[in-house]
């Protein structure tokens, strides 16, 4: 033991003498054998600790004799020694709060840091304190009005320009009551402000005092509460004070406005805005507005039983069955709100003094809620959110306080066992209200919060409202007026939400994505935005009832829109959200509130039966029954009875479609249906960009039809089924090959959904009729697997030429048994490489115009290549260098870069492929997502040429694979559902990817081949490539196997630019004459010059975003063409000679301009200049670049020996013309 | 635009060439100097550059045939061969300053003449026969591809003539600009794509012989090198002074190339690390017990808080750095 101890000691401190250099530990003999063991322990239990720690703390126990000693070295250990003080009992507390209570540390000081931006800087609040006073002396000291008629009441203040705002049912001339004013009983701060809860709201709207004017209580009368009588009373003492406030001798220099809550009239309040003027009353700098509330006081006349949600109190019909009408449980919310402010005021201060945390939390849900689109905004908010404050009060109430038991569901508490501990800090609180909405459905299962007096209204008399929370007063139900998608769309961000706080991961902190993050977008946020214009809206059976029991015409069509979408999309969406901005406050001499005239709809679609093409009603059995009126009635002349493959007659819905491209658009074509029948919104008024998104992976029509008209059968499934028939004829041919083939496998776009356009083929006889630019065919890559055999060579080069015969054999074979089938061994590349690289492919046609590119993959020669990269393993590196011999650096070179082609093609590329594939098969949306976003990269002039196209799929494959998952569910709750939001998506992510960072793809699943790895990564060396960007998979660690040939460091910020652009672009969505096209249309001012090429030689032209049909319909117009065509020798392809030119030139030209077209049938070339040529410099003989020499006049006798070279930009662009002839049209410079 | 040239450029004679009114393309000419590596190379060729009738050019035009240099040369003298850098292996004196990308692709395109380029190449591999042997099976070559290539810009060139006198005269500069002579017989553009696509689609049986008599070469050279070699497989390799040279090779330590083999590294280790396994855990076990002492444990106690006390340092530090950059504003 003590031999050990010794032999320990000395290794440690030989360690840490080394670590730590410049420690000088003080006197040592007493302290050794503590210090000795000390440092034995800390060198051997703490690994990771770094030695600098471990060093400044040594220093303090009085350390180890280190020889050496420095002072300067000591200056920085003595800094350190300060910081490595052990922490005090308090700061320990703290320390230990944030880590346990919070998701982390840096969680909770995030938190810290973001609070004090969302709430009001109440230290400013001297002014409003001041005015507060002057309004309420003013309030107190007005003038009672006598009882007037209500009609005659509200011609004399329109006199005055104040309209009073009566709520429907609108007072008539018979009216028997009177309206009446007396100054306030009392005026009373109520709501956040007083609590100091406030929480700022989006968009830069104002913080709300809310001020409740208590009416006195003799104004009223019992039955007050009927027909909107009690409303017409508090309009009209809103209009008196909003009279007073106006009137000259007030003495407030406000703007007087009305303002609503969810454009409800009957919720009208005063709005009181400062003007700028610098008397002590101006609390402009609060940024702050004030309300005036009309209240109710305890002691009203008006009986609060009578307004139970489930009576009836506007009455229709005249006559005595009063009883038998429907109960309008909004309209009784509606005068129970004028209750509760105070009620509600002493809650929230109770709830604030009880839970420390309940105001931070609250702060935190409301910032969560507001990013979300829940409360007011300019931009599209969530209907029924805007003035619902108090909701989030009563969601953490009900998670603090707990439930009230509902007598009539015995046993089991619906929400939560039991309340939340007081303890809790404010992102527990938090998570746990994140936790309920996303968890609990208030419409199926209701929920009280604990009251003091219990139930004050029976629990089923709820029924009547459709989702149930009802506050602590036990008077209210908070979630009246909210839609029932909304609540769907809230449970679903809760639930998104608390997936991105439920992962584990490290780099991704989710605190920005929580709290920061505006996630107000249509586009990225919907799987389906529809714009619907209102103005010529008509219910198909307009309900009197409901109009009132809503308040408005505008919202009884808002809530039939709201729930016939709801109901006729069924189980295709998770939820259904009408959003439009919050209502502005509108002038006092406007009596209601203005309404939007568009809204928007935003569907999350279910991807499992979201594309289904029937629904399925009742039976016919059950024809005359009240589910089969119901549906008939629901559907209209879209229902109709079926008989089914398993012999059930049903009540059906059909919905046909022609193209795959359609079945996505079921959703909408259901909604414009139910809006056209339910609202009579016609068709013209109902919007949606699916078909101009469809329409950019589609060749132009003229094009299509020339297809059609050869009957040619194109599309994915075609191309596969072409692919297996080649397998199965490659197959049949063993006999005549002298190997057996073992595998043929697919790498092909074309053979994984992912192709931008639908794959066509070009046969012979079709060929002659297509234009010149429509002619292109694209081979499709696959790869030909032989069984293995000893009598391959075993050298590269031969391999090379052994796969030339092989491609021959293959040829004739099947040339032979495969009838109209052309095969031709395509011997080089336009590109001459190096004779070890695997270039050699067959090149197949088949006799229905498919095109195959086949190539060898012999496992070999991957072993032959690292040889000759490295001759001697085994041999360590610095040995290396002294060795004689080894392998030609050019040799070496060459095999470097044929193996990393080597390792993409036959290693990464299959793989890749397989997995994209069944990707595809998984996720409806994901091969749109990718054909579109790939259109937009080639659109942008970015595509294979910087982007390659593998990194495109990564990068979409991320938006389907990163996230937790939901239990029980296949699909990520946050997975796109169709390909437009995932293209918003990308382009999101994109816009601000710090590509730095990296990207971690979990593209093959759980597969984890740690050991793999190791052998697969790419020999090269940083520096040999130009990517930036990191994408990873399991298989790529390293991240640049799809990305070392680009995007560079100026392109990945080009990238993030244009993708910056497009998302502003596509921000328009919130605004009229939004237009896809504009997010594909390329910039081109930035380039210093425009290569312009001849449209109707480019073999792809056709595919261009904007072509132009002229170009292929004038036929003889141009000499060269016709000419061109009569000698075409035939389908050719791969045959893209702009996409050659773009290689030959970015090849020649490599240092002194970067390059970019659009490989998609782009008509142009952009470059730019290498900016640093434009600078003289001296002469060299390699100097990379077409050079001048440059003359200066005043030239010294001492520069004359070194000549000054600059770039000759005309020369040029000259040869570029030259070799670019018969392509080129001209060439544009910008200045 | 025709500037006024100086008229020498770092030693070089700058030569205008006008392509268009506009465009003038400036070409740098040096006598070529032989360097050290110019000697007679390794294969017993003669100078590639014979001294004094060898012109170096710099920035030839990338799409420039060796036709079209030859007919700008004309009025100085016949022009016997025109190299360009990078079909050739030999590397000039100027070489060394290229940075590793040059020669990497200065490399690619110099093997790749070895089949795809039979201009060159079919005239230099039956050399390198005819040295070793008499009857060596002769390569079919696959069909040429067009004489233009498209090259790097600011590329060099080597133009030998015929004759010496030549050199001086194409050095004097011009008095004033000559046109670029442009070759028609080789096309450009888009017809020189369609050349390129057709010639690198030879027909079945060109593809068939060249292969045939490409593998023939190859395992006759094989045959021959075999012939050569004193080494057999699984023979010790003995050197004068009657050594046994002891290599490396397969796992079980049989080599193919000769000499006498040792097991390789790899496998001694996989070897060691799996019968070695319960070795090492014994060797673990005799460690120092930490929490032995009562100071120990303290020391451990506080050496957590440090830590905890730091990376609370750390994180807050992180967020003001954040707070700065991002401003905790949602909105």
């Amino acid at each position: 033991m003590a031999l050990d101890k010794k032999r320990k000691r000395g290794s440690a401190v030989e360690k840490d003498s080394n670590v730590i250099l410049p420690v000088n530990g003080p006197d040592e003999e007493d302290y050794e054998m503590v210090s000795d063991a000390a440092s034995g322990s800390g060198s051997s239990d703490d690994d990771d600790v770094e030695g600098h720690e471990t060093a400044a703390e040594d220093d303090q126990w009085g350390g180890i004799d280190g020889q050496a000693s420095s002072k300067p070295a000591l200056n920085g250990a003595a800094k350190d020694l300060h910081k490595k003080k052990p922490p005090t009992a308090q700061e320990l507390r703290s320390i230990k709060d944030a880590t346990d209570l919070y998701r982390s540390s840096s969680f909770k000081l995030q938190i810290d840091a973001l609070l004090p931006n969302v709430r009001p800087k109440y230290q400013r609040s001297t002014p409003l304190d001041h005015f507060l006073h002057t309004l309420h002396s003013l309030l107190s000291s007005l003038t009672s009005i006598p009882p007037k008629h209500p009609l005659a009441a509200s011609r004399e203040l329109q006199a005055k320009g104040i309209a009073v705002p009566y709520p429907l049912p609108l007072p008539t001339e018979d009216t028997n009551w009177k309206v009446s004013f007396e100054k306030p009983s009392e005026i009373l701060l109520v709501g956040s402000w007083p609590n100091k809860l406030s929480v700022k709201a989006k968009d830069g709207e104002r913080f709300s005092v809310d001020l409740a004017v208590i009416m006195p209580g003799d104004l009223f009368q019992e039955k007050d509460y009927l027909n909107g009588r009690y409303l017409h009373k508090r309009a009209y003492y809103l209009a008196t004070i909003a009279a007073a406030l106006e009137g000259r001798k007030s003495g407030v220099n406000v703007d007087v406005l009305y303002g609503t809550a969810r454009g409800d009239p009957r919720l009208t309040c005063l709005i009181l805005r400062p003007k700028t003027d610098g008397s002590q009353n101006d609390f402009t700098r609060l940024d702050a507005e004030i309300r005036i509330i009309p209240t109710l006081p305890s002691n009203s006349p008006i009986l609060l039983t009578r307004l139970s949600p489930k009576r009836c109190n506007v009455r229709t019909s005249s006559g005595e069955e009063a009883s038998n009408e429907l109960a309008t449980p909004l309209y009784n919310t509606s005068i129970l709100l004028s209750t509760t402010p105070r009620p509600h005021l002493l809650r929230m201060h109770s709830l604030k003094e009880r839970v420390y945390a309940f105001s931070d939390a609250l702060a935190l849900l409301r910032v969560w809620a507001n990013q979300r689109g829940y409360g007011q905004g300019n931009r599209l908010c969530i209907r029924g959110f805007d003035g619902a404050g108090s909701l989030w009060c009563t969601i953490l109430d009900l998670l603090i306080s707990g439930e009230e038991p509902n007598p009539n569901v015995v046993g089991k508490s619906s929400v939560t066992k039991k309340p939340l501990g007081k303890g809790l800090s404010s992102y527990q609180l938090f998570r746990a209200a994140l936790d309920l909405l996303a968890r609990h459905d208030f419409s199926q299962s209701h929920v009280f919060v604990k009251s003091d007096r219990g139930h004050r209204f029976p629990p089923e008399e709820y029924d009547s409202h459709e989702a149930v929370l009802v506050d602590s007063t036990s008077t209210v139900n908070v979630l009246a007026g909210i839609p029932l998608g909304s609540l769907e769309m809230l449970k679903h961000d809760a639930a998104l939400t608390l997936e991105a706080l439920n992962e584990n991961s490290i780099s991704e902190d989710p605190f920005s994505e929580v709290f920061l993050k505006d996630h107000r977008d249509l586009q990225s946020r919907f799987d389906v935005v529809i714009r619907v214009d209102l103005s010529s809206a008509q219910l198909r059976e307009p309900s009197l009832h409901a109009t009132l029991d809503l308040g408005s015409p505008y919202n009884a069509v808002l809530s039939t829109l709201s729930c016939s979408l709801r109901h006729g999309l069924g189980d295709r969406v998770k939820a259904v959200a009408v959003l439009h901005p919050s209502g502005q406050a509108w002038s006092l001499s406007q009596a209601h509130p203005t309404n939007q005239p568009t809204v928007y709809i935003g569907l999350l679609l279910d991807a499992e039966h979201a594309f289904r093409l029937v629904d399925h009603g009742p039976s016919a059995e059950e024809a005359e029954t009240m589910a089969a009126q119901r549906f008939r009635d629901f559907w209209g002349e879209k229902a109709e009875l079926r008989r089914f493959k398993d012999g059930s007659i049903v009540e059906s819905v059909v919905w046909d479609v022609k193209t795959a491209d359609e079945r996505a658009h079921v959703p909408f074509y259901i909604c414009r249906y139910i809006l056209h029948r339910h609202c009579g919104i016609p068709e013209s008024d109902v919007q949606h960009w699916q078909t101009s998104f469809d329409s950019l992976l589609r060749l132009p029509e003229s094009i299509a039809d020339m297809y059609k008209s050869a009957t040619l059968e194109t599309g994915f499934k075609a191309a596969q089924s072409a692919f297996d028939q080649l397998v199965k004829s490659i197959k049949a041919l063993d006999d005549e090959l002298p190997l057996a083939v073992l595998n043929i496998s697919p790498v092909s776009e074309s053979l994984r959904y992912t192709n931008v356009f639908n794959p066509t083929p070009l046969p012979r006889s079709a060929a002659a009729a297509l234009p010149q630019c429509a002619q292109y065919l694209a081979p499709m890559d696959i790869i030909i697997e032989f069984e293995k055999s000893g009598r391959w060579p075993d050298d590269l080069r031969a391999i090379q030429k052994i796969k030339l015969a092989f491609f021959e054999r293959l040829a004739t074979a099947l040339m032979n048994s495969t009838q109209g089938l052309k095969a031709t061994v395509v011997v080089g590349d336009f590109k001459p490489v190096s004779d070890v690289q695997d270039i050699a492919k067959l090149e197949i046609v088949t006799l229905q115009g498919w095109a195959f590119s086949a190539r060898i993959w012999h496992e070999r020669e991957a072993h032959l290549l690292d040889t000759t990269i490295d001759d001697k393993p085994h041999v360590p590196k610095h040995l290396k260098q002294n060795l004689p011999g080894g392998p030609d650096p050019k040799e070496r070179q060459a095999a470097i870069v044929a193996k990393e082609l080597y390792t993409r093609r036959f290693i990464h590329a299959p793989r890749h492929h397989r997995a994209i594939a069944a990707l595809c098969h998984r996720f409806t949306a994901f091969a749109g997502t990718v054909r579109l976003v790939k259109r937009w990269f080639a659109s942008h002039w970015l595509l294979g040429n910087h982007v390659s196209r593998e990194v495109v799929e990564l990068i979409c494959a991320s938006f389907f694979l990163i996230g937790g998952q939901l239990s029980g569910s296949k699909q990520l709750v946050r997975a796109p559902g169709t390909k437009e939001r995932g293209f918003a998506r990308v382009i999101e992510m994109l816009k601000d990817w710090e590509w730095e960072k990296g990207l971690f793809v979990p593209l093959y699943g759980e597969e984890q081949p740690e050991g793999e790895t190791a052998s697969t990564v790419p020999v090269t060396s940083p520096s040999s490539r130009t990517g930036v960007w990191k994408v990873s998979t399991e298989f790529d660690r390293d991240g640049h196997m799809w990305t070392s040939n680009g995007p560079d460091a100026v392109v990945a910020r080009r990238i993030r630019a244009v993708a910056k652009a497009t998302w502003g672009a596509s921000q328009e969505i919130e605004s009229e004459g939004y237009d896809v096209v504009t997010l594909f249309a390329h910039p081109t001012k930035d380039y210093d010059f425009i290569i312009e090429l001849e449209p109707s030689v480019l073999s792809r032209y056709c595919q261009n975003v904007k072509a132009d049909p002229n170009v292929w319909q004038r036929k003889g117009k141009y000499v060269n063409l016709s000419k061109q065509t009569s000698s075409t020798p035939g389908v050719r392809p791969g045959f893209d000679p702009a996409q050659f030119l773009f290689d030959d030139l970015s090849n020649a030209y490599k240092d002194t301009f970067k390059i970019f077209y659009d490989p998609l049938g782009g008509d142009r070339f952009g470059a730019v200049w290498d900016p640093t040529l434009k600078e003289a410099r001296t002469f060299r003989v390699l100097g990379g670049f077409s050079s001048i020499p440059k003359w200066k006049e005043d030239e010294s006798s001492k520069e004359k020996g070194k000549g000054l070279v600059v770039l000759n930009q005309e020369a040029v662009l000259a040869e570029i013309e030259r070799m670019g002839a018969g392509l080129i049209k001209g060439i544009t410079t910008h200045i | 635009m025709s500037p006024k040239l100086p008229a020498s450029v770092s030693g070089f004679t700058p030569i205008p060439l006008t392509y268009s009114s506009s465009a003038t393309h400036v070409l740098y000419a040096r006598r070529n100097v032989g360097s050290k590596k110019n000697k007679p190379d390794v294969k017993g060729k003669g100078p590639a550059y014979p001294e004094g009738r060898t012109l170096f050019l710099v920035n030839v035009p990338p799409d420039a045939t060796e036709r079209e240099i030859s007919l700008l040369f004309k009025s100085a003298g016949t022009v016997e061969r025109v190299v360009f850098d990078g079909d050739r292996e030999e590397v000039e004196e100027e070489l060394e300053e290229s940075d590793a990308d040059e020669d990497m692709d200065s490399e690619v395109d110099g093997v790749d003449e070895d089949e795809e380029d039979t201009q060159e190449q079919p005239r230099k591999k039956r050399k390198i026969l005819k040295e070793e042997k008499q009857a060596p099976p002769q390569v079919v070559p696959l069909p040429p591809r067009p004489d233009r290539a498209y090259r790097r810009t600011g590329g060099s060139a080597h133009v030998v003539f015929l004759d010496p006198s030549s050199l001086s005269r194409a050095l004097t500069a011009p008095s004033k600009p000559k046109p670029w002579p442009v070759d028609t017989t080789s096309p450009q553009g888009f017809a020189h794509y369609e050349n390129l696509y057709a010639a690198l689609r030879p027909p079945l049986d060109v593809v068939r012989a060249h292969a045939d008599s490409w593998m023939e070469l190859f395992e006759y050279e094989q045959e021959k090198k075999k012939q050569k070699s004193k080494y057999k497989k699984g023979e010790a390799i003995v050197d004068e002074e009657g050594f046994t040279l002891v290599t490396r090779g397969g796992a079980y330590g049989q080599t193919l190339g000769g000499g006498v083999g040792v097991a390789s590294k790899k496998f001694q280790g996989e070897v060691r690390e799996g019968g070695g396994k319960r070795n090492r855990k014994n060797r673990k076990e005799p460690k120092e017990k930490e929490t032995f002492y009562a100071f120990q444990i303290h020391e451990k106690k506080r050496k957590e808080l440090i830590s905890l006390k730091q990376k609370w340092e750390e994180d807050k530090a992180n967020v003001e750095k954040l707070k700065s950059s991002r401003k905790f504003k949602p909105y």
